[in-house]
């Protein structure tokens, strides 16, 4: 079955892998589940969300994650941001497997000290 | 009525961000089919306009607007997001939007200066 790798490299964020281990560790080897798909998307927000405040940078986080079954239909995703373009940052991770796609950004906004 | 007025100015207010993304759906997506040429242009489009007329607000808030449009064709999809900021100031709205052909989810996360 296909994976996606897409690690960017961001200095300020520490995004990509952090994200990409995440959704590995919830939906690696599992097929689309209607019933499940709920669950997966809280534990995938909550857990990449819980990693990045650990770090303890000072930072407001947001996690976004979309699953969706694979089955031919198009999807089209963006994100527009009004802030400081020189504290704040964002990173999206592309993910797939055999049965889904599922797309997570994380968007990090600075706090002032 | 001076206080009431000066908290509504800087508090993240619902159903207005809500009316506004509406608005910037049906203008820029309304009724059309699902074309994958025009698809990227139009998430494009709606997360520009609905930061534009947020940004006209004048409220003290950093925003970022996400948007995902999927086509209908049976596929089950499912989105989910978290955040880690500040309750009393910051403030979030998702709008479901769907024509005949395809179903979009917009995002918007205001987070106070």
């Amino acid at each position: 079955y296909l994976k996606y790798k897409h690690k960017e490299e961001a200095s300020l964020m520490p995004g990509p892998c952090l994200s990409y281990d995440c959704i590995e560790g919830i939906i690696g080897g599992v097929d689309y589940s209607q019933n499940k798909v709920n669950q997966w998307t809280a534990s995938i927000v909550e857990h990449t969300l819980t990693q990045l405040v650990k770090q303890g940078k000072p930072f407001k986080y947001i996690v976004n994650c979309a699953v969706m079954q694979k089955s031919g239909a198009g999807l089209h995703t963006a994100n527009s941001c009004y802030w400081d373009t020189t504290t704040d940052g964002s990173c999206t991770v592309r993910w797939e497997n055999r049965t889904m796609y599922c797309v997570v950004s994380v968007f990090a906004v600075a706090i002032a000290l | 009525m001076d206080d009431d007025q000066s908290a509504e100015e800087t508090a993240f207010v619902v159903d207005e961000v809500s009316s506004i993304v509406k608005e910037s759906l049906e203008a820029v997506i309304g009724r059309n089919p699902y074309e994958h040429k025009r698809v990227n242009q139009w998430v494009s489009s709606v997360v520009e306009q609905s930061l534009g007329q947020l940004s006209k607000l004048s409220k003290p808030f950093k925003y970022i607007v996400t948007c995902i449009i999927m086509q209908k064709n049976g596929a089950g999809l499912q989105s989910a997001s978290s955040c880690f900021w500040d309750n009393t100031t910051d403030g979030s709205c998702s709008v479901r939007w769907e024509n005949k052909h395809l179903y979009c989810i917009v995002s918007v996360f205001g987070l106070a200066i």
